[in-house]
């Protein structure tokens, strides 16, 4: 028999394990359990309601708007920050000290946790804030409520998420940028292929598996936002502005709903999980065509 | 050659115009709220400390102690998670293949869940042994939970890359796994090791959702958690908020900065695979 080394490691590897399905795989499952149960800490008992609760997921107004909102934003975002993160990366695509000092730069907003930026943020769009401050100063007399009508919340936390997530998606763009051999920029010169040409035929085809990675993560970190929503606008003006993430945690630890949180839960993995999964299959196909 | 510099220009231009809401937090964490609203844009004159020392003046030791709890949390997360992960991956890499892609499927999951997902049965666990409310409580779930995954992926993905005759030379040598795995295998995944250490690192050191679900508002903060819970009052006194960001902010920033060529071929091989 062909030793297989790694057996001595049993007892490390499988700690790991246990460590990873006592909180990850058992809450998913209990989170599973729960969302047919009407579980709730104040009462003594809960019982079995089977898919009430997925039944009650259509009826609930307040979390259509948070999918709807959710939807918005990750869409938003995921374009955002794939065009304008790719655009810099291809514009700060040089491999000089300055162009080197800018990529640093640009990368900070993801080395800030997500509240800091929002505060950052918040201060700069809040009524009395900075841009305010800063449009009066050039005579502009506003105050305009950034964060305090509906629709121009909903573009603040877009743009701010996306101003992260550029940040992201740029420093990743410009990694896969370094994968393309210069020899096919050049091959492709000599062919007499313009500028938009060689971006087409070369670039977009070599840089097709981070472009992939950057969409996926971009669906999947979105889907999941919470801080910056807390922070910028508390999920206000009236609930417009909050997440399926955001409602799903107020239902489980506010309203004390475990069984129905668990529901919009199971809701939330599975669109996370379907969008990422199709998106990846879609861009994967289109990987091999390019 | 003017073309060239055109470019600079204009890579310097959309740059700095990018990194405009940063330059607004570094200057005004030096400049009192009156310089600060009067002209927000402007460089601190005259330039003052006198944010920093207010904010670490604060009666609630606010930074001095969320810094701590940082610290602490970040740092035995990560001592523990890169054994684990890394004996993990080496054993995953030696099993059969059906084994290895069903341990992998496992774990890829942990990449996709929102924590929020998980985050109520967390707590209850957490809850059932006495340990929610505490750092142990909080460090065995970034140990356990997604992290584990993204870590997993990174040494198993490194591991490819290792040429088998190294270990079979170090097991024909009669090295136990355990010897192989410590010292022929570890040394080997260095880089793997640092993208890991730096990733899990940032990310647990800013971790929102976990220190503020699972320590709660009266036991204690992480430096992210007690800026968002204490500063909220503050909103209007933005000498004050951004002394305390600014405080919040210069660990990992420098952290970066110093790491940040094995943060970059992180993302590389993160983006090339």
């Amino acid at each position: 028999m062909k030793g297989r080394a790694g057996r001595g490691l049993a007892p490390v590897a499988w700690l790991a394990i246990l460590l990873y399905v006592l909180f990850l795989l058992y809450p998913l499952g209990r989170s599973l359990f729960l969302s047919f149960t009407d579980r709730n800490p104040l009462k003594a008992d809960s019982t079995f309601v089977g898919l009430r609760n997925y039944a009650d997921l259509f009826d609930d107004d307040r979390l259509l708007a948070t999918l709807k909102f959710t939807l918005l934003v990750v869409v938003v975002v995921t374009l955002v920050a794939n065009v304008f993160g790719l655009a810099f990366a291809l514009l700060l695509n040089r491999d000089t000290r300055n162009y080197r000092v800018m990529r640093t730069l640009v990368f900070v907003p993801q080395v800030l946790s997500g509240v800091i930026v929002a505060f950052i943020w918040r201060s700069i769009l809040t009524q009395n804030g900075l841009l305010n401050a800063a449009l009066a100063q050039v005579g502009l007399t506003s105050d305009t409520a950034w964060l305090g009508s509906t629709n121009l919340a909903t573009l603040s936390i877009c743009a701010v998420v996306s101003w992260m997530t550029i940040a992201f998606a740029t420093v990743v763009y410009s990694a896969a940028l370094r994968t393309v051999p210069p020899e096919l920029y050049e091959a492709a010169r000599v062919d007499g292929a313009g500028a938009f040409e060689r971006f087409r035929a070369v670039t977009l085809p070599m840089i097709a598996p981070g472009m992939t990675i950057n969409v996926v993560l971009c669906l999947i970190t979105t889907f999941k936002l919470y801080d910056v929503i807390a922070v910028l606008t508390g999920g206000g003006p009236a609930n417009t502005t909050q997440s399926t993430a955001y409602y799903l945690l107020e239902a489980a630890f506010t309203q004390n709903l475990f069984g129905y949180s668990s529901a919009i839960a199971m809701l939330l993995l599975a669109l996370t999980a379907g969008i990422a999964y199709t998106v990846t299959f879609l861009l994967r196909r289109r990987e091999v065509r390019l | 050659m003017t073309r060239r510099r055109f470019h600079t220009g204009f890579a310097w231009l959309a740059t700095l115009l990018f990194c405009l809401p940063i330059y607004l937090a570094l200057v005004n964490a030096f400049k009192d709220q009156r310089q600060i609203l009067a002209n927000p844009a402007a460089p601190p004159a005259p330039f003052t400390f006198g944010n920093l020392t207010r904010a670490l003046q604060r009666p609630d030791l606010l930074v001095q102690a969320g810094l701590i709890n940082s610290v602490v949390v970040t740092a035995a997360s990560v001592i523990i998670l890169i054994p684990l992960s890394s004996a993990v991956s080496f054993y995953i890499s030696e099993r059969s293949r059906r084994w290895k892609a069903l341990l992998l499927a496992m774990f890829a999951l942990g990449l996709m869940v929102p924590p929020q997902v998980v985050l109520l049965p967390i707590v209850g666990l957490l809850q059932s042994v006495g340990l929610q409310h505490t750092y142990t409580g909080l460090v065995l779930s970034n140990v356990g939970g997604g992290y584990l995954s993204f870590a997993v992926f990174v040494y198993v993905g490194f591991l490819r890359g290792v040429p088998r005759e190294v270990i079979e030379a170090a097991r024909v040598d009669g090295a136990s796994d355990l010897r192989v795995w410590w010292q022929v295998v570890f040394p080997m995944v260095r880089p793997a090791t640092a993208t890991v250490a730096i990733f899990l690192g940032l990310w647990v050191w800013n971790d929102f959702l976990n220190p503020l679900f699972i320590l709660g508002p009266l036991k204690g903060q992480t430096i992210t958690t007690g800026v968002y819970l204490s500063v909220g009052t503050y909103s209007t006194d933005y000498g004050q908020l951004f002394g305390i960001m600014f405080l919040a902010a210069i660990i990992p920033v420098i952290g970066y900065l110093v790491s940040q060529r094995e943060f970059i071929h992180g993302l590389m091989s993160g983006a090339s695979k």
